[in-house]
């Protein structure tokens, strides 16, 4: 929880050391870099989606919805569909309405009945087809938007795939995982309850106008007018409060979060301590912030609201004014009065779910431009091959030609360089440590020998294969587990690997134990709760060592173990593969006797032998 | 699931004024609703009748503007109150199910404490929706559409008598469709979820996936799951909706086959045509309310699961607490065979663990990772009960066991610092109890012993720098520093440390151990798990602790 806690939350990781920063990860050691990095305490908002997010009203929320649809891929048949079917679903209704009343004003007129037979009929008809209308409309509308999700999370998936490895490394930490999923559900919302609506609320609203301005034209242009209102006060009004009640209150909402996640994590020690009441005050003072944010956008929700009803009102009671003397003045017929005046009631059913597709609009915005910031973050796809400092031979080379070749290379993030001047050469058969306490910049060097972030300055190599991962496996202190077999998880390393396999890999990390113990052997679901931190560890090495790279990176590999486990995996990790090159990281000086050559990263992050 | 749950008016007090006043404003809604229909009636009919002109009626027409502005102040004004209670009522909600949570204990927490942060934190802005949409629109129904339907009868009994007959239909499919998306919201729920944390779990693993080269392989599994949840969302809404359209299509029907009949009626004069026109108009408001609470039934069926959770959160009968009086010296903490069960694995940590730790000595206990050992620590603060065995508490007056004590009164005497400590917000001072930090000589050197008064340098406002939730961040190793000095002040005879040189170096860890033998001489017992080996060779006792499998 340590980073969690620290940092706040939801921010979006802007600094690369932010990105690094895992939640369970280093403890301690950035503990110095932390500090500075914090000055005034609160972390501010910080990337590109904040800024927008705070400025600009509907219409920058409209833009940014706009600019991530191409992600969609919706189809602009289905689209077009979905909005013939709303459409079909809202004029039923008003022509329910319309027909009703010119059956009523006629009848009323004691015409025979046959004369009434078309209307009664019509009548019968529009009541039926609305519901029906209405179930394809739903349909339709939630196909076209779950399709869409489905493409963008695909495009979402592929994108991060190939994309800059700083931008998934953020993934570690779990509300901007949980967010990921959350906003891609957020962009398919906006299609359903936002855009679709709005269009059908536009062709049905014309709709109307034109047959009540048929009777008469005043009234259809004070219909007009009224429906515009209506359509486009009543969504401003929404939105600005769902800006409010969700942007603005964000802060505080984190804040609540962050007190019930302290009161739940810590109930036991808070309750034992004493620590509780001042939980429970800071809970809320959160609660209160929230409340004053959300009572600010209580008054436009309820103003936009009002307008709704309100002007459907008025458009029923401006028929009467004008329609009344039109009729007296035998510009209107008796029939015709009935028509226009109840028509426009219904006809208001269409701008009245406006209001909410505004607040989706808004809350889909942020979602939007989160994602655009994480796409934008991925970057274009990348190319180790072309990068300047990373020379990797174009070759299927054999495993004896795997080398990792560093000549005064420094590493770090653009603008901040971590370590300098390293000198090192990995190659099959060697094993090599890397050795600094925390906070040192081992990880970074890790990452940039591993061709996943690149080189500061000097020179690097890495040989033996087409990309730098065909020849350099490397294992982060943090690795995932995946949520699934035993196998599976060690076949993440390599597609083919066997159960014989399996089983001799897991026996070498000291783990044939376990597996034997679990009630389906290789095929047992795990996960990173299921196991203890000791066999989670010797998983990650097993999931290495079956790795076809002959070259391994392990950082950290005993991290969080008890001495005298840490100390035996540190010795078995060091004399486990003769035929693999082997870069051991870590801050702990025991057991590292077998290694051929050890390299010592000090405090101030220079190199010295 | 319920429509209403009386629960939250018993729990939550906003929801009581909430509900009193919606009810107000929607009888004062329903009259306004009735008199519309009426006044707009009387104002066009005896025009289209040719009795009258727009003198005549022009005063009806004024009492319907009236009304316009009154309804739509109405409407406003349900809207305004509707957001402000839940905001409320959520803010009552989660105080209420945090105090209870917390006394459910470790075990109860463990298992339930992330589903319990889950409804707190997200699961219960869900109740918006619900007190927003579907609360007003549910008393719309019980008030106004009765009202309705009672005017509609005095105007022309046959369109009543039509709409009445009808109406049930509509419950009856209410029902349905509460039936239907309960078993199948329960069943998406759980599919989608399966199939969004299998995706979650694929993005989560991208950087390891990365680091192998095989980042692109699971891209067509992405593409498969995500087509699988859009297809088993589809089917699932295939029958949400035919039911809730069945809805729709009913409350239409009912307002054609009133048109139809006063229309019929009409022709033969049995009816007025003021009584048509105002049926024609109230038709459609009746109805209103039933079609809205059909349509919000699912934005709010969310609220209404995740109040529950929190009803389930407060029914949950807290272990029973001990009352005996804590004794304020103590002599010995003893294990006695204590066995705890590990959740979802047949085994326990720790297994049958005996030991004594002895006021005056430095007690150790050591085992590997996984044994048990901070459980251990749990057993003796008195927050886990041991499934097996018993922890005892050697007093001069007797021997208790400590599950007997008061569990207030037994915490008063224990200081105790968990692996990872929560700092509670607010001054550095605050914390350590302390209100004159800077000329406090036992709090300087228990500063010192910790390292903490390293950090406390580092710290912009020193002591009164603001820390925990909103304000500085501390590192869990300066975290754990801070709660150790706050222990090392701590008057309390028993010392419980969870590896308190885990984040120390080689030089600050000898310093905190000599102070800890001081503590001990001075008459404490002072118990600490310990994996170094340098600490463990401080400690005079050291107690192994073993997980084993669980006899049955």
């Amino acid at each position: 929880m340590s980073a969690e806690t620290r940092s706040g939350s939801p921010v979006e990781p802007t600094r690369p050391a932010d990105v690094l920063q895992g939640p369970e990860s280093q403890g301690e050691s950035r503990e110095g870099a932390d500090l500075s990095a914090r000055g005034g305490g609160r972390p501010g908002r910080g990337g590109r989606s904040a800024g927008g997010a705070r400025s600009g009203g509907l219409l920058s929320d409209l833009r940014a919805v706009r600019a991530i649809l191409p992600l969609l891929d919706v189809s602009r048949r289905r689209a077009l569909v979905a909005v013939a079917w709303g459409s079909l679903t809202l004029s039923a209704a008003v022509g329910l309405a319309a027909v009703s009343a010119w059956l009523i004003a006629r009848a009323s007129q004691m015409p025979h009945v046959l004369d009434l037979t078309v209307a009664v009929v019509t009548v019968r008809a529009l009541g039926i087809s609305r519901g029906l209308f209405r179930y394809l409309d739903r349909l339709a509308s939630h196909d076209v938007a779950l399709r869409g999700v489905a493409t963008l999370r695909e495009r979402l998936y592929r994108t991060l795939a190939v994309g800059r490895p700083e931008a998934t490394l953020g993934l570690r930490r779990g509300d901007l995982l949980s967010r990921i999923g959350a906003d891609a559900d957020a962009v398919g919302d906006v299609v359903v309850r936002g855009l679709l609506p709005a269009a059908v609320a536009a062709v049905v609203s014309t709709g109307s106008v034109i047959l009540v301005g048929a009777f008469s034209p005043a009234i259809g242009a004070v219909l007009a007018l009224t429906l515009l209102i209506a359509g486009v006060l009543g969504p401003v009004l929404a939105a600005r409060a769902a800006r409010v009640a969700e942007v603005d209150a964000m802060e505080h909402r984190r804040d609540v979060s962050v007190a019930t996640t302290t009161i739940l994590d810590g109930a036991t020690e808070l309750r034992v301590q004493g620590g509780m009441p001042r939980a429970r005050t800071a809970l809320a003072e959160a609660e209160s912030g929230l409340r004053g944010a959300r009572d600010r956008a209580a008054g436009p929700a309820a103003l936009a609201h009002g307008i709704g009803v309100l002007t459907s009102g008025i458009a029923t009671v401006a028929a009467l004014v004008i329609g009344i003397p039109a009729m007296t003045a035998g510009t209107l017929t008796p029939v015709e009065l009935a028509v226009v005046v109840l028509t426009p009631m219904a006809a208001f059913e269409a701008t009245a779910a406006l209001p909410a597709a505004a607040v989706q609009v808004t809350r889909s915005a942020s979602a939007a431009r989160r994602i655009r910031a994480l796409l934008h973050a991925a970057g274009p796809e990348r190319c180790p091959e072309s990068s300047p400092r990373v020379r990797s031979k174009r070759q299927n080379a054999a495993t004896h030609d795997a080398k990792v070749l560093a000549r005064g290379l420094a590493c770090g993030w653009p603008g901040h360089t971590v370590v300098s001047g390293i000198d090192l050469q990995l190659e099959p058969g060697r094993a090599v440590v890397l050795l600094g306490p925390s906070g040192s910049g081992k990880t970074t060097t890790a990452l940039t020998l591993a061709g996943l972030i690149e080189p500061i300055g000097g020179k690097l190599e890495i040989r033996g294969g087409r990309t730098p991962t065909d020849a350099v496996s490397f294992t982060p202190e943090d690795a995932h587990l995946f949520s699934t077999t035993v196998l599976e998880n060690l076949r993440v390393a390599r597609g083919d690997v066997d159960v014989e396999e399996a089983h001799r890999v897991l026996e070498r990390v000291g783990l044939n134990g376990l597996v034997a113990a679990l009630p389906e052997g290789l095929d047992t679901l795990v996960s990173a709760e299921t196991l203890s931190g000791g066999e989670r560890r010797r998983l990650l090495l097993a999931r290495a060592l079956c790795s076809p790279a002959p070259l391994l990176i392990l950082d950290e590999p005993t991290e969080h173990l008890d001495a005298d486990t840490a100390l035996a995996l540190q010795q078995d990790i060091l004399t486990l593969g003769r035929e693999r090159g082997i870069l051991l990281i870590t801050h702990d000086e025991r057991g590292i006797d077998a290694a051929d050559e050890v390299l010592r990263l000090d405090e101030s992050a220079r190199l010295d032998r | 699931m319920k429509p209403f749950d009386p629960r939250l008016l018993t729990r939550a007090r906003a929801a009581r004024g909430y509900m009193l006043l919606t009810a107000g404003l929607t009888v004062a809604t329903t009259a306004c609703v009735l008199a519309t229909a009426v006044l707009l009636a009387r104002s066009l009919a005896p025009v289209i009748d040719g009795d009258a002109t727009w003198a005549d009626v022009a005063p009806a027409v004024a009492a319907v503007a009236g009304l316009v502005v009154l309804r739509a102040v109405l409407a406003a004004a349900t809207e305004r109150f509707a957001h402000r209670s839940a905001t409320r009522v959520i803010a009552e909600l989660r105080a209420q199910a945090l105090n209870h949570a917390a006394t459910l204990g470790p075990r109860w927490l463990a298992r339930h404490g992330s589903e319990v942060r889950t409804t707190l934190t997200r699961g219960l802005d869900d109740l918006e929706p619900y007190f927003v949409r579907y609360l007003p629109q549910l008393l719309l129904a019980a008030i106004l559409t009765p009202a309705v339907l009672i005017l509609m009868a005095t105007l022309d009994l046959t369109a009543a008598v039509t709409v009445v007959a009808l109406l049930p239909v509509i419950p009856v499919f209410m029902w349905l469709i509460g039936v239907v998306t309960q078993t199948f919201a329960r069943r998406r729920l759980e599919e989608s979820e399966r199939l969004g944390a299998q995706l979650l779990d694929l993005l989560a693993g991208l950087p390891t996936l990365q680091a192998f080269g095989r980042a692109l392989g699971p891209a067509e599994r992405v593409r498969s799951l995500a087509q699988a949840s859009r297809r088993s969302t589809m089917a699932t809404l295939r029958v949400a909706f035919a039911s809730s359209a069945v809805l729709e299509l009913f409350a239409s029907l009912i307002v054609a086959a009133v048109a139809v009949g006063v229309g019929l009626r009409l022709v033969t004069g049995s009816v007025s045509l003021e009584a048509g026109l105002a049926v024609l108009i109230l038709a459609p408001e009746a109805l209103l309310p039933i079609r809205q609470v059909g349509a919000h039934f699912h934005a709010s069926a969310d609220g209404i699961a995740a109040a529950e959770r929190v009803h389930a959160v407060l029914d949950t009968e807290p272990p029973p607490d001990g009352t005996g009086h804590a004794p304020e010296t103590v002599h010995a903490i003893r294990w006695n065979a204590v066995t705890v069960g590990a959740d979802d694995r047949a085994y326990a940590a720790p297994r049958d663990l005996t030991g004594r730790a002895v006021a005056g000595q430095v007690t150790g206990l050591t085992g590997p990772n996984g044994a048990g050992k901070s459980t251990a620590m749990l057993t003796l603060v008195g927050a886990l009960t041991p499934d097996e065995g018993e922890v005892l508490v050697e007093a001069p007056d007797g021997v208790t066991s400590v599950a007997s004590l008061s569990p207030e009164q037994w915490w008063q005497q224990v200081a105790w610092v968990p692996q990872r400590p929560v700092i509670e917000p607010g001054t550095v001072a605050d914390y350590l109890g302390v209100t004159r930090p800077a000329d406090d000589s036992r709090l300087a050197e228990a500063a010192s012993a910790t390292g903490w008064s390293e950090v406390i340098a580092s710290l912009p406002q020193g002591w009164q720098t603001r820390i925990g939730q909103g304000g500085w961040g501390l590192s869990l190793g300066q975290r754990q520093r801070l709660a150790l000095t706050r222990a090392l002040l701590a008057p309390a005879p028993v010392l419980a440390l969870d590896e308190p040189t885990a984040h120390l170096d080689g030089l600050a860890q000898e310093h905190l151990i000599e102070v800890l033998r001081r503590a001990a001489t001075a008459g404490r017992v002072v118990v600490v798990v310990a994996h170094r080996p340098e600490l463990i060779e401080a400690c005079d006792a050291v107690i192994a602790v073993r997980a084993g499998e669980r006899v049955a």
